[in-house]
């Protein structure tokens, strides 16, 4: 998701095609092209112009609701209900990758969760994240926790630092849905202690894109690999 | 001057960057181009039509399709027509919405305002112009 901003301008986007499966935008005020992969303008008056992400979550609808109970939910356009496929991404899988990486363990549409902190990008395959246990990593020597929701399929990505130190995130034993750390803090999925002497302080959330193997390596062509 | 952008920005079909800027370059001559063109075999058409054989008139049409024809595609959206753009948007409340629990949305928190953009949605219009507390934004899947 990205501010539909260049400059001083408001700029309008529509689908202008579909480039190595991501797709190609244009806007209406200056017809400039641009990659949705990263935001980037690559033909036309605006080329070269990045546009500012915004901050975003993907998560389960129940889970949404429980943390946004007086939020609104975009309404399925009247007529087009039919083309609303619950199986989008099985037909999708039946198609061929414009390129394949192989290596890292890997399969081309394997999801995985990328990030990038300074020069570094790194992938984190999708089903070693998710799980009942917070993914601890290092990424451009920042501490980071990969964490799993009550849902079971909802993942959101702190910065693991309170008060300039690391912290460890562990998830209680117990039956219910419980993130604490070593010192005496219990945190929600929104990343903020409910708990604790850091009571009522959040955790920085670290903006990931959910994509394909194949799409993040070719975008990110130094990308390390999370593997443990 | 249609077909060259439509053949290489395919989906699911690999694009190096030379051969998109070339698609991207020949995609902002090819309205005007083709459409000259476009009323020159017209034209040709009326003039010869005439003096020459069946033949001549079979070529003729096929011609005038070709030619008529890219200059009408060279101007359309047809991506547009494989996913509809959301032209107005509706949104209903969270507790008024008939998803399931564990259908996956999009998220955005911006000054206060949440608000949800289904996947399954999302994944069909690609693009979804919003305004949230005042930021303009670009929702995309």
């Amino acid at each position: 998701m990205w501010k539909r901003v260049a400059g001083k301008r408001e700029l309008h986007f529509y689908l202008a095609g579909i480039n190595n499966q991501n797709f190609l935008m244009r806007d209406r005020e200056t017809g400039s092209w641009w990659q949705q992969a990263n935001g980037r303008a690559i033909a036309g008056p605006l080329a070269g112009s990045v546009l500012e992400l915004v901050p975003n979550d993907e998560l389960s609808f129940a889970l949404w609701k429980a943390e946004s109970p007086q939020g609104i939910v975009l309404a399925p356009v009247v007529g087009r209900e039919k083309e609303y496929d619950q199986k989008w991404e099985e037909e999708t899988a039946k198609y061929p990758t414009p390129f394949s990486f192989s290596g890292h363990g890997l399969a081309d549409r394997d999801v995985v969760l990328g990030i990038a902190i300074g020069q570094q990008a790194r992938a984190f395959p999708l089903t070693k994240v998710r799980g009942a246990t917070p993914v601890m990593d290092r990424v451009a020597g920042t501490s980071v926790a990969l964490v799993t929701g009550p849902d079971n399929v909802s993942v959101r990505i702190f910065r693991a630092q309170l008060h300039g130190n690391d912290i460890e995130l562990y998830r209680d034993a117990g039956s219910e849905w419980r993130l604490i750390d070593s010192n005496g803090n219990t945190w929600n999925f929104a990343g903020c202690a409910t708990d604790g002497p850091a009571k009522g302080k959040c955790l920085e959330k670290i903006n990931y894109l959910k994509d394909y193997w194949f799409d993040w390596k070719n975008y990110n062509p130094q990308t390390t690999v999370y593997s443990r | 001057m249609f077909f060259i952008p439509a053949f290489v920005i395919r989906p699911f079909r690999y694009q190096s960057p030379r051969a998109l800027a070339l698609a991207i370059s020949v995609k902002s001559w090819a309205p005007i181009v083709t459409l000259i063109l476009g009323l020159a075999t017209l034209v040709l058409a009326g003039i010869l039509w005439k003096r020459v054989s069946t033949l001549g008139r079979s070529l003729a049409i096929f011609a005038l399709i070709v030619g008529v024809g890219s200059a009408v595609m060279a101007r359309q959206n047809y991506f547009e027509w494989m996913f509809h753009p959301i032209a107005v948007a509706g949104f209903v409340p969270a507790s008024s919405a008939k998803l399931s629990g564990n259908e996956m949305v999009m998220a955005l928190r911006i000054g206060g305002e949440a608000r949800a953009y289904p996947i399954v949605q999302m994944a069909y219009h690609h693009i979804f112009n919003e305004t949230i507390a005042g930021m303009p934004v670009v929702v995309t899947y």
